[in-house]
């Protein structure tokens, strides 16, 4: 890999217009790249998915270099029907088109290349990739006291033009204070066996709202990681909800700081999975000042050899008293291949907090289809009934209506 | 300083911190083959045992000592220890305790162990292991009677080398990790239990350890078989002297449970824990594994550990046989500037197993406590089920307390449950047992042994009184 | 017996009891009525000994100062506190903590402990005299207790302990007519001339049953008003908010 990654990145370099600065940095995390290579299952983190050996499997050789010169056409039929919103579209990678039409222009700013910011490094090699390759980073700032009229989707969409490519994305966001933003990330793939990377940056300033979900819902043979780093300050409120379902591996990872006292976070998930695919969540909370408070709820229901796994953790400094911290996760095992697994994880520094977990997974109770089939339900029916209603009460926890029912009908839930 | 403080203050003392001037037969310092043809050789071992011991080794040298463990230790010198070091007077076994060196018999009697048969305790037959050998064993002849065999391991390879050749090393194998293969090389004795077939065990069986040498690693090797059909309920004891270096003890614990048969294995553990500054004492490094080979077996792990400055273990189950049983029932509490990474593995590979871990940390001053635990349920492991349950108690803030369990279910009719809190002593629950005469210590012991109430009747009733009480001294001046 | 003279106490700078004066002398009983907020279970607080507070003034316990004794030892000098919430304590069985708590008491005033046998013995017989159901003895304390058990535990704990002087902090709320007789008669059972209580309540009707020698009317931290048991009905027929 390293000698193709070593020319895909010269070529990238000779059909860009970076500047020596960018250079400098992009270079310097290519080397941090190729030294650790791509995460495989010795390392903590990606203990129960070997990313490496994924791509290696599905994909082969990855082909690292991307011609953002050549303009793609926006198919408007995919955008959501009956919902008004702003738009941020990405086509292979490339930003087509970003569209904020319903804003005061005034109140959302938006910087198409700034400078390239080292996060605080974490040795994530996928963020060594990120940094090396990614063509162009916006910065999306929402300005002091406004909110969002209409929310924000981004389109990940991908075409058959590409395939074996690794594409990598980076948005950052800056929640002034006061400020709120509703983000729904829609993935539509038409192409296959590629390897998307993303990364997203929150910043929520004081009493700031950030609604963030994530949806992946179209089958589709990719291989994709996103990366949501979240901090915050004191008052402000996230909120993820992450529907895993469509792609061929995904790994979602939130890394949320809770920085500020009375600041919160909730991240919620459903993995709903079939025919081989693997999926994964992996959370940090870290509660590092008093009075914070997070909340977690993750179910699965797997099918014929599907995989799903959540790591959740969450951290509670020795200065965060008061913290409030609860994990919940539950899958629903549907067939003899397939399997989950958990780490949730407490680490705990403080004693005057609250801070639980659990975990439970099994079957469909037998008993309970026995006693719908008595009232004329079929056997089918009486499944798809027991499923919707356990994975219903993580639907229930997003909390902007409009966005909720759009997820139910995307997943097909009936009021 | 009335009577009461006074009381506290020697509590607060560990009672078992004297050491024995004794003369010892020592292997020289250092790991290296001779070292191990010299324990070898003292034993009288066959060669088969040298062979063992030899393999391990060869694969000792190409492990690499783990790091992912939680407390962190400063790089041991496995050169500059000794592995091998025994009272003089034992190296040839005395055969009654009428030759035991009365210094021997002084030291058990201190720690509350007498080995004399007038002074015996009732109903509990104890194997003494005195740094690296095994100095007494009680009862010996009322065992023999139901054909049960409780021995030093020294004397079970002479004695029963079939069955040891059978069994050990088949659930910890020689090629297992850092600690166990090391063990596997230079272990220097432990005990051998044998219930046959259809017995019921009629006393606990116990095995007392006790580090009285300095610059001595202790390596011990149990092996614990119980036959189709039988019963027996095992404890063991640990005592160390204050020392300011630290000390290492990496024993290997092997249990089997064939066809419906019953192993019950509880630990005491109060290894010395350093002084208040963290400044010497026991690294606990022990690996202790049980297989329920057969159908309908069973194997339940009960750990109450209050002592060690560091605690690294993992009592686990094997569940192969169809329809067995695993538990685990753990007290651990640090205190000062104590370190634990202890929890458990259940590994359901047998149809209908079922597996309960119910972990109750406890983590006051400057220490650190980590439960750390995996429930496997194998895809061949139909209609199994494991609970789970890991609660913790903070006392200041000094301390942590994490809870790290990794959860794979990879069969879709079993069922996996976990839970796990983190809480603290609520100044409203002292306020009210004050209110009522207890002084905030007492309060404190009785709010702690509520919270372990679980675990700690599992234990044998005649040492649950005792770790009810080690409960309460482990945590002196932690309050206030 | 027990003498109050001037307390003032503050929690986060704010002023809970003003200049609060109180004298209760052997075999008395005596409520203490009030509003919400008025400062009662502050005052029950700070009588077991409960940290947390800025207090000036003096309290003297037969003579002795009892801000000089921790909780434990005004225990064990005779003061018990029935707890508006009793609190849970998992895993704790009822009657080891009775035990504990009572041979704790005994000990320290330089009297036999008792055995299990003698403890036994004692707290049927007490159970008895209370309605209070045997079984719940070997619950753990008070956890899945109904409020009621709860403060019939309370009771029970009292007559084992045989305290001098008991102060029942809002010891009727949350129970039913049945309950309160049992209380009640309890209190009663325990009333001699060398006992005394301190009655601490909201409503008038627990004084239907315990018949107080004096009613105090606490309001904002203060004593507005002492009289007999008729103090009370009048109270409870005005309001609070129309007494002053």
């Amino acid at each position: 890999m390293t000698e193709k990654i070593k020319i895909d990145f010269e070529k990238t370099l000779k059909n860009s217009a970076f500047s020596e600065k960018d250079i400098e940095f992009k270079m310097k995390y290519l080397n941090k790249f190729i030294e650790s290579g791509l995460p495989n299952r010795k390392l903590e983190n990606w203990k129960f998915s070997d990313l490496s050996q994924i791509i290696q499997k599905n994909i082969g050789e990855l082909s690292f270099y991307n011609d953002y010169s050549i303009q793609n056409k926006v198919d408007t039929s995919i955008f959501v029907d009956g919902l008004e919103h702003n738009k941020i579209i990405f086509i292979n990678g490339r930003v087509e088109k970003i569209d904020f039409s319903y804003e005061d222009h005034n109140k959302v700013k938006i910087d198409d290349h700034f400078e390239f910011r080292a996060e605080s490094d974490n040795n994530n090699s996928l963020l060594s990739l990120n940094n090396a390759f990614t063509n162009k980073c916006f910065r999306i700032t929402i300005k002091k006291d406004y909110s969002l009229k209409k929310p924000l989707v981004i389109y990940h969409t991908t075409n058959n033009k590409i395939k074996s490519k690794n594409i990598n994305l980076k948005l950052e966001f800056e929640l002034e204070q006061n400020s709120s933003l509703r983000i729904i990330d829609l993935l539509k793939d038409e192409s296959v066996n590629n390897f998307i990377n993303i990364f997203y940056n929150f910043n929520l300033k004081e009493n700031a709202i950030l609604k963030n979900y994530k949806i992946d819902k179209i089958l589709n043979k990719n291989i994709r990681y996103l990366f949501n780093n979240i901090e915050q300050q004191s008052n402000s409120v996230s909120e993820t909800f992450i529907l895993s379902s469509g792609s061929n591996f995904s790994k979602n990872e939130v890394n949320c700081n809770l920085n500020g006292e009375y600041s919160s976070a909730f991240v919620n998930g459903i993995f709903s999975l079939d025919n081989e695919q693997q999926h994964e969540i992996r959370t940090i909370i870290n509660h590092l000042v008093e009075n914070t408070k997070s909340y977690q709820l993750i179910k699965s229901v797997l099918g014929k050899n599907a995989k799903s796994a959540y790591q959740g953790k969450i951290f509670v400094d020795s200065k965060a008293q008061k913290t409030d911290g609860y994990q919940l996760s539950k899958a629903i095992l549907l067939d003899e291949t397939s399997e989950f697994n958990a780490k949730p994880e407490l680490e705990i520094y403080a004693d005057d907090v609250k801070c639980s977990h659990g975990s439970a997974s099994g079957s469909l109770d037998e008993n309970t289809i026995f006693y719908l089939m008595s009232r004329g339900l079929n056997y089918k029916q009486s499944k798809e009934l027991l499923i919707n209603g356990f994975l219903l009460d993580v639907i229930e926890k997003i909390t902007d209506p409009e966005i909720k029912n759009l997820v139910k009908n995307m997943i097909g839930f009936k009021e | 300083m009335d009577t009461r403080e006074k009381n506290i203050e020697q509590l607060k003392d560990y009672k078992y911190g004297f050491s024995t001037e004794i003369e010892n037969i020592r292997a020289p310092k250092g790991l290296n083959e001779d070292v191990i043809k010299f324990i070898s050789n003292i034993k009288k071992e066959p060669k088969w045992m040298l062979d063992f011991r030899l393999n391990a080794f060869e694969r000792f040298k190409k492990l690499k000592e783990p790091d992912w463990q939680k407390p962190k230790y400063p790089k041991i010198n496995y050169q500059d220890l000794y592995y091998y070091s025994a009272p003089k007077s034992v190296s040839d076994k005395p055969k009654n305790l009428d030759e035991l060196d009365p210094k021997l018999l002084e030291t058990y009697k201190k720690l509350g162990i007498p080995l004399q048969e007038q002074a015996r305790l009732n109903g509990i037959a104890v194997d003494a292991v005195f740094d690296s050998v095994s100095v007494a064993t009680t009862f010996k002849d009322e065992l023999t009677k139901h054909g049960i065999i409780f021995c030093s391991m020294s004397e079970a390879i002479q004695k029963y080398p079939d069955l040891v050749k059978k069994y050990l090393g088949t659930v910890i194998p020689t090629t297992d990790h850092f600690f166990a293969t090391l063990n596997s090389a230079v272990f220097t004795d432990g005990s051998f239990v044998y219930i046959p077939e259809g017995i019921k065990c009629p006393m606990e069986l116990s095995t007392y350890f006790r580090i009285n040498a300095s610059e001595t690693g202790q390596f011990e090797r149990t092996l614990i078989i119980a036959d189709k059909g039988s019963y027996v309920s095992y404890l063991e004891g640990c005592t160390a002297p204050m020392r300011d270096e630290n000390q290492l003890h990496a024993a290997n614990v092997e249990l089997i449970a064939l066809d419906d048969a019953e192993i019950k294995y509880s630990t005491v553990q109060n290894w010395y824990p350093g002084d208040e500054n963290g400044k010497g004492g026991i690294y606990n490094f022990v690996t202790k594994r049980g297989l329920c080979k057969g159908k309908n077996s069973k194997i339940s792990w009960t750990q109450v550990e209050t002592g060690s400055a560091i605690t690294w273990k993992y009592p686990s189950c094997i569940l192969k046989g169809d329809n067995s049983i695993g538990e685990f029932y753990s007290i651990a509490i640090t205190n000062n500037h104590q370190k634990a990474d202890t929890g458990t593995k259940m590994i359901h590979l047998g149809k209908n197993t079922k597996s309960k871990i119910i972990s109750k940390g406890i983590s006051a001053g400057f220490s650190d406590m980590t439960y750390r635990g995996l429930v496997d349920i194998n895809s061949k492991a139909k209609n199994s089920s494991n609970y789970t349950q890991c609660d913790s108690l903070l006392m200041g803030n000094k301390c942590g307390a994490h809870t790290v369990p990794y959860i794979k279910n990879k069969n879709y009719d079993s069922n996996i449950a976990h839970e796990a809190t983190t809480s603290k002593i609520s100044e409203e629950q002292l306020h009210y047992c004050q209110q009522r005469g207890l002084n905030p210590e007492e309060a404190v012991g009785l709010i702690v042994n509520g919270f372990c109430k679980e675990v700690l009747q599992q234990l044998p009733m005649e040492f649950a009184v005792e770790a009810q009480k080690l409960v309460g001294i482990s945590l002196e001046g932690s309050v206030g | 017996m027990l003498k109050i003279n001037n307390l003032n106490a503050n929690i986060d700078n704010k002023s809970i009891l003003k200049d609060f004066s109180l004298n209760i002398n052997p075999g008395e009983v005596h409520a203490i009525m009030g509003p919400n907020g008025s400062g009662k279970s502050t005052l029950s607080n700070i009588l077991s000994g409960k940290k947390g507070y800025e207090i000036s003034g003096e309290v003297l316990f037969e003579n002795k100062n009892l801000f000089e004794l921790e909780t434990q030892e005004r225990a064990h000098k005779g003061i018990f506190l029935a707890f508006q919430y009793p609190l849970e304590i998992p895993g704790v069985n009822t009657n080891i903590f009775l035990k504990t708590s009572l041979n704790a008491i005994r000990k320290a005033n330089g009297e036999k402990e008792l055995d299990a046998i003698e403890f036994l013995k004692l707290v049927k017989e007490k159970s008895k005299e209370l309605k209070f159901d045997e079984e719940k003895l070997n619950r753990q304390l008070n956890v899945g207790f109904s409020g009621g058990e709860k403060k019939k535990n309370e009771i029970l704990q009292m007559s084992m302990l045989s305290p001098k002087l008991s102060i029942l902090d809002e010891t009727d709320s949350g129970l039913d007519i049945d309950a309160l007789k049992v209380v009640s008669e309890g209190v009663n059972s325990l009333r001699n001339k060398n006992n005394s209580f301190l009655i601490i309540t909201h409503y008038q009707r627990l004084l239907d049953y315990i018949k107080p020698d004096f009613v105090h009317v606490l309001m904002n931290g203060k004593i507005i008003k002492s009289g007999g048991p008729e103090l009370a009905l009048e109270l409870e027929k005005k309001g609070y908010e129309n007494f002053n």
